[in-house]
């Protein structure tokens, strides 16, 4: 077990979500996403030219690039 | 002093949340709803045993795939452009004949200003903004349908990236695809994009995005000037239009609309079935702006320019007698740095501000020669070398897109940027146009 950033991860690596950091519009859009602290997350793909990237949660999928991801602290399964 | 206390309270709350519970009070909030939610649907919920995302799971592993993502995205652009221009010439022929009965019938009324008001001015004007509607349409069909089965998500997604390079958005993308069939859909659609600065810089660029308007000016020309590199020719005016719309779109970013670019975050939808109410629904919304602006902006730049044609009484349509013909000597001397000053040319670019193709129509109507012997007409009488008519072509790429196009920016982001859009093309236009003739000329 060991604690990385979201955007860290490679296609099909789980996780759980520990933390979302950030402040503003983008972090409030975030978790009103559902992407809160113990949400299992997993890395499904990256976009061709290596960003964004997209992961699934909740049972649907979401894209988002790195930049975001990188506020994202996943524990990794 | 109500306020203050409120003020007040509020940071006595957040301070309070955040001792409790060693987060800010979004994190805090966001946590206790999603608990509340997944504690209920514990309750309630039962799932079924194969989830429906999985055969999209499959799908998007060939769709977003690292090697087949982006061949896969252009071979479904150059799909949907097939579609559109295989299926609308037809179409366009049917439009054409109907409104050339139409004007001929309308010629024909009493007293004679009022025959040419409908047929020259009318008929005319608003039927060659109508011819349109056929390749408008079905490219909207195809948009639609990409679209409802989910792939336009994906295409975002794809192209994210190098969008976001040069300062726009995933989103842009579809707006400036879309700008190829014809720029004011392609202003409307910028509505997806969130961010402002992104939003603005993206329909800034959108005109330079060769319309289909435009097609017909560089398809005659290049077939007069350059019979032997016709394709080649038109291709790299499409191409010029693009690269003209990337640097602005840096230069924006970097000036007038500097600032943090919008982030990239969204769901990508399972894929589906597109159903035909669905897609039909989806073309007539934006279909119907078109036919407003069609019916109201450009109606009402027809009366204008017919009247400007038609005047001072008696004197023949949009000859060098006519205030139009005067407004054409007047501002010809501007367009000699490019290479094409003379009067004809500049009464067909006033004309073109209502729709480029009707540049065609214009030359077309002060030479009094069928559009068939149009190009060598342009040849002979004006004296063009293949250099002015590449100028030429430039400028009438670059230049004002089309009261319709200006009007569908007005609609988006209001009358100064509106205003700032005609002037900084026609601007550009005017430079590209003359560095390009300059230069060619000491070669």
């Amino acid at each position: 077990m060991s604690v990385k950033l979201l955007s860290e991860l490679k296609a099909g690596e789980k996780g759980t979500i520990v933390r979302v950091e950030g402040k503003g519009g983008i972090h409030r859009r975030i978790l009103d996403m559902g992407a809160v602290a113990g949400t299992a997350v997993e890395v499904r793909g990256v976009a061709p030219l290596g960003d964004p990237m997209e992961v699934s949660l909740k049972g649907y999928n979401l894209s988002l690039r790195k930049e975001e991801a990188a506020g994202i602290k996943v524990e990794v399964v | 002093m109500a306020s203050v206390n409120v003020l007040n309270a509020r940071d006595e709350s957040l301070g309070h949340l955040k001792s409790m519970y060693g987060d800010d009070a979004e994190t805090v909030i966001a946590d206790a709803r999603y608990g509340f939610i997944s504690g209920l649907l514990k309750d309630v919920l039962k799932k079924p045993p194969i989830e429906r995302r999985t055969a999209s799971d499959k799908i998007d592993k060939v769709v977003v795939n690292r090697w087949l993502g982006i061949p896969l995205f252009l071979g479904i652009m150059y799909a949907a452009f097939q579609f559109v221009f295989a299926c609308s010439p037809p179409l366009m022929d049917l439009l054409d004949g109907a409104f050339g009965w139409l004007g001929e019938q309308a010629g024909g009324v009493s007293p004679a200003w009022l025959g040419s008001l409908l047929a020259d001015g009318i008929v005319g004007g608003v039927g060659s903004v109508l011819i349109f509607i056929p390749p408008i349409f079905l490219l909207f069909i195809a948009i639609a349908i990409l679209e409802d089965c989910g792939y336009l998500a994906r295409a975002a997604f794809v192209m994210d990236r190098a969008m976001h390079r040069v300062g726009l958005h995933g989103r842009s993308f579809i707006p400036m695809i879309l700008g190829f069939g014809c720029n004011i859909p392609g202003i409307m659609a910028c509505r997806t994009i969130e961010n402002p600065r992104d939003r603005l810089t993206t329909i800034l660029i959108n005109p330079f995005m060769s319309c289909g308007a435009r097609l017909p000016v560089f398809v005659l020309l290049a077939a007069a000037f350059f019979p032997a590199r016709q394709g080649l020719v038109v291709f790299s005016l499409y191409i010029i239009g693009i690269i003209v719309a990337i640097v602005m779109a840096l230069v924006f970013r970097r000036s007038l609309l500097k600032g943090p670019s919008g982030h990239f975050f969204m769901e990508l939808p399972p894929y589906r079935m597109p159903t035909v109410q669905g897609v039909l629904v989806h073309m007539w919304e934006r279909g119907r702006l078109f036919l407003i602006k069609a019916g109201t902006i450009i109606f009402g730049a027809v009366v204008v320019i017919w009247f400007l044609s038609s005047m001072p009484w008696g004197v023949e349509y949009a000859s060098a007698g006519s205030w139009m013909g005067q407004i054409g000597q007047a501002i010809a001397p501007i367009f000699a740095p490019a290479g094409f000053g003379q009067w004809q040319v500049a009464v067909a670019l006033v004309f073109g501000l209502l729709a480029k193709e009707v540049v065609v129509g214009a030359m077309g109507a002060v030479f009094a020669v069928e559009e068939g012997m149009l190009g060598g007409v342009i040849a002979s009488q004006l004296g063009w070398s293949p250099l002015v008519a590449f100028s030429f072509m430039l400028f009438v790429l670059l230049y004002f897109p089309c009261v319709a196009a200006i009007g569908a920016v007005r609609g988006e982001a209001g009358w100064k940027w509106a205003g700032f859009s005609a002037l900084y093309t026609t601007a550009i236009a005017w430079i590209v146009a003359v560095l390009v003739f300059q230069i060619g000329s000491l070669l």
